[in-house]
């Protein structure tokens, strides 16, 4: 539920290894957002942010790139090891345009719920108004990219 | 239920089959109840799974030759409530105004069924009805929305919208009539709703050809999804419909699939447009041009004897392409189909090869077996592999009996066999989806070794799917969409109209060949089917036309777009009937066979030119056998020892000392167990 509104979200996961991303571009078409998650205990996960963000911007072609709805999830913060801090991550999330910035635990459920709330909010803003020809105005499609994702990635 | 909620009809014996395990097991029906409940919020149709009574046979065990009562009831009923507890993953539940259509079972099929399929494209598992209620249910469905069953699928049955202004409106928004540029556009929008409406526009002024001819072909979609609805279908003239379904754009062709996101307009060859015969099986399209589909039935499995009697004294197989046929038709001969016996191997020369590829396997195994931490530290790509395989392993089929439980040794067996695929094959490595096309082989070989090289046969087969460039599944794609132009042009065009002329959504068909599709049993039947290369090469796309066929109904009168076809497609795992697509699948084989007008490339692709051989698909499959060229055998004093400890890490000793436990070896005539896998040390 968004705002006494009942969304359905369809949430779309990148597709494993990287070769197999060749093919996924087609899916990042029609996206409402774009949800990019990274794990706080690799720098790696978090360096390539950028590199997936100018990836969907070129794919998706999105009618306003600079407002298109970003989420950056920081996951895994259940373990001890952590290599990127909370500040440096919402520091990229401020230069990108004020992207909203959420540390979860997938394992833990900590702050899924509260990461996409904000995803379905953000994507609803977009929405111009209720489509006329949409048979069904109640569902919204909502479609994420995550990468480097973990066991059950908490949607 | 909330209290609020009413139930206006229930059902129990309403059973989801699992078909994860084998379907003799009890555990694979799950029993439930289905509700038809009127809720404050709308409508619902509801599956539930039972909860555990006290009257549940489960409280019953067999205490040595006597069925008694269990005496210990409180341990029993939590571990039946634990499985209450994950079964409750099935429970189903939705909103009947999301309700598309239901698909129900063929006549003769045994306990009858439903299959809800949602708006969105979810399916959820088929509702098997053991003692009785699908009508009664029907009956009460109808009282609430309108069902139809569909013109060309019986067994479906479509929700129909009420909504009269819709398609007047619609009309009026397309702006069908005016000339201008601009309102073509204006078309695209209508039909794209919000997405990127800019991008489309861009595109137009571009490239105004390509976009001008990609509005056409939504405005076709339009007319088919007007003209689909069942109501129209009585009313026009059927071969007016066929006139306006088919010919999309006269002489051109569109390739939605060389690169994405571009549509290759293509002037297409004279001799396809060529008008043929109207097939006598479906009246109502001029839905194909080869000749009637013949109703194939699969001959009976090979049994022991026979088998045995097809060799020589020696044991040399005698008629390799006679048992090629009967394989074909059903048996299991693994060992020779992958390419681990070659077809005029002996007793005498099996065994020898048995040895070698016992002694190289495990000279591969040690390889990385003995690499030590500090040298993994400067190897990214052994980490990588490594780290990739132990991810995998610990999700490959966990329900399955074999491989579930934690700490189950079948996984490290998993495990071991692919990081040894590593070493054999350095350049490939580990890519995703390998530990899907191991886990059947290693369930029926039970036996590390016999695994690995079986895997390995098996990969020569299908290792372009996984390389880098995906070239190999860029080609099968790109191959989809040639025999499904040719052997149903109508679906072809439908596909194309919404975004799937890609055939994405075969991705994962083709892939791991099915791997998820089917249960054990079957898929493993559905292997040794196609490693036959009986009766053509490439005979999985047939496989996929003929799971396609059996959808089409559902994904054009549902009108599915891209992301609905798509989960459709996912959500079908385990509810394909193997045997019937075998049998279709063969079907569309002897009409292609019998047309006349096959085009080049599906000659090559299916290679239909060349009679098989006899001396060129021996030689192809014995040429299939991994070679193993390795260095002398391993040392022979093997000991048997009881425990299995981890891989010996740091210390980088002498792979030849006989204190490393970490190397498995098995015995030389080890035969399948039934307890799982033997296991010795050095």
């Amino acid at each position: 539920m968004v705002e006494d509104r009942l969304v359905t979200m369809q949430i779309w996961d990148t597709a494993g290894q990287e070769r197999f991303q060749s093919l996924g571009v087609a899916f990042y078409r029609g996206a409402d957002c774009c949800v990019l998650v990274f794990d706080v205990t690799a720098q790696n996960t978090f360096k390539s942010l950028e590199g997936w963000r100018d990836e969907f911007l070129i794919q998706a072609s999105p009618r306003d790139p600079e407002n298109f709805p970003f989420v950056v999830i920081g996951n895994k913060i259940d373990l001890e090891n952590r290599a990127v801090s909370a500040k440096r991550a919402q520091g990229w999330c401020h230069g990108k345009g004020d992207i909203p910035y959420f540390e979860t635990s997938a394992k833990e459920a900590i702050n899924v719920e509260q990461a996409f709330q904000t995803v379905a909010k953000n994507a609803l803003a977009q929405e111009p108004e209720v489509g006329m020809y949409n048979e069904f105005p109640d569902q919204i499609k909502l479609t994420s990219e995550q990468n480097k994702p973990r066991e059950g990635c908490g949607c | 239920m909330a209290s609020s909620d009413k139930v206006l009809y229930e059902k129990d014996s309403v059973f989801i089959h699992t078909n994860v395990l084998e379907s003799k097991d009890k555990d694979a029906y799950i029993p439930g109840r289905i509700y038809f409940v009127e809720k404050p919020e709308g409508m619902f149709i509801e599956w539930k799974v039972e909860e555990v009574s006290s009257l549940d046979d489960h409280d019953w065990a067999v205490v040595g030759n006597a069925v008694g009562y269990k005496a210990d009831r409180d341990s029993e009923s939590v571990t039946i409530n634990a499985k209450t507890e994950s079964r409750k993953k099935y429970n189903i539940s939705f909103d009947l105004i999301d309700l598309k259509s239901i698909k129900t079972s063929a006549i003769h099929h045994g306990w009858s069924y439903l299959i809800f399929i949602l708006k969105d494209g979810t399916t959820y598992p088929a509702l098997h009805f053991h003692s009785g209620g699908t009508k009664e249910f029907f009956t009460l469905l109808n009282n609430h929305v309108h069902i139809k069953r569909s013109p060309n699928d019986n067994r479906l049955y479509i929700v129909e919208e009420h909504d009269p202004d819709m398609l007047s409106k619609s009309f009026d928004e397309l702006n069908l009539f005016s000339d201008s540029s601009e309102h073509l556009v204006s078309i695209q929008e209508a039909f794209s709703g919000n997405l990127s409406v800019r991008r489309h526009k861009q595109k137009f002024l571009n490239d105004p050809f390509t976009s001008t001819l990609g509005g056409f072909s939504k405005v076709t979609n339009f007319f088919k999804d007007v003209l689909l609805q069942p109501e129209s279908m009585s009313t026009r003239p059927r071969e007016e419909m066929a006139e306006v379904l088919n010919e999309d754009i006269a002489g051109m062709e569109i390739n939605h699939q060389d690169e994405p996101g571009f549509e290759l307009i293509t002037k297409k060859k004279p001799d396809k447009q060529v008008a043929d015969p109207k097939p006598p099986s479906r009246p109502k399209f001029k839905r194909t041009k080869l000749p009637p589909r013949p109703t194939v039935t699969r001959g009976e499995p090979l049994q022991a004897h026979q088998w045995a009697g097809m060799m020589d004294k020696d044991g040399r197989v005698l008629n390799v392409e006679e048992v090629k046929e009967i394989i074909f038709h059903g048996v299991k001969v693994w060992k020779f189909l992958l390419g681990y016996y070659k077809w005029d191997s002996t007793h005498k020369s099996r065994s020898e090869e048995r040895k070698k590829k016992v002694d190289d396997y495990f000279k591969m195994k040690l390889q990385w077996k003995t690499i030590s931490e500090e040298q993994e530290k400067r190897f990214t790509l052994l980490r990588d592999s490594k780290a990739l395989i132990e991810k995998d392993v610990s999700r490959t089929d966990r329900t399955h009996k074999f491989f579930e439980g934690e700490g189950n040794h079948n996984l490290q067996v998993l495990n071991d066999i692919l990081r040894t695929y590593c070493m054999f094959n350095f350049d490939l490595s580990y890519v995703q989806g390998m530990s899907d096309l191991l886990s059947p082989i290693l369930v029926i070989m039970e036996n590390e070794v016999d695994a690995f090289w079986c895997f390995a046969g098996f990969m020569e087969k299908v290792s372009s799917n996984f390389e880098m460039d995906q070239q190999g599944m860029k080609t099968q794609l790109a191959q989809m969409h040639t025999l499904m132009h040719f052997v149903d042009p109508e679906l072809c065009s439908y596909l194309e109209s919404h975004d799937s002329g890609n055939f994405y959504f075969c991705f994962r068909w083709l892939l791991i060949v099915f791997k998820r599709e089917f249960s054990f049993p079957d898929i493993q039947r559905l292997w040794e089917v196609l490693w036959t290369d009986k009766p053509c090469k490439n005979y999985h796309l047939l496989i996929c036309l003929a799971i396609l066929d059996t959808e089409r109904a559902t994904l054009m009168e549902n009108r599915f777009g891209f992301t609905e076809i798509l989960k459709h497609i996912n959500d079908m795992c385990f509810t394909i009937n193997v045997d019937q697509m075998l049998n279709k699948a063969e079907g569309i084989y002897l009409q292609l066979k019998k047309s006349k007008k096959i085009p080049q490339p599906i000659k090559e692709m299916l290679e239909m030119n060349c009679t098989s051989s006899p001396s060129s698909s021996s030689s192809s499959s014995s040429n299939t056998t991994p070679s193993g060229a390795m260095a002398p055998p391993l040392p022979s004093h093997l000991r048997e020892n009881g425990t299995h400890s981890a891989p010996s890490s740091g210390s980088g000793t002498g792979r030849t000392s006989p204190d490393d436990s970490s190397i498995e070896i098995l015995p030389e005539n080890c035969e399948p167990s039934t307890s799982g896998l033997h296991n010795y040390y050095l």
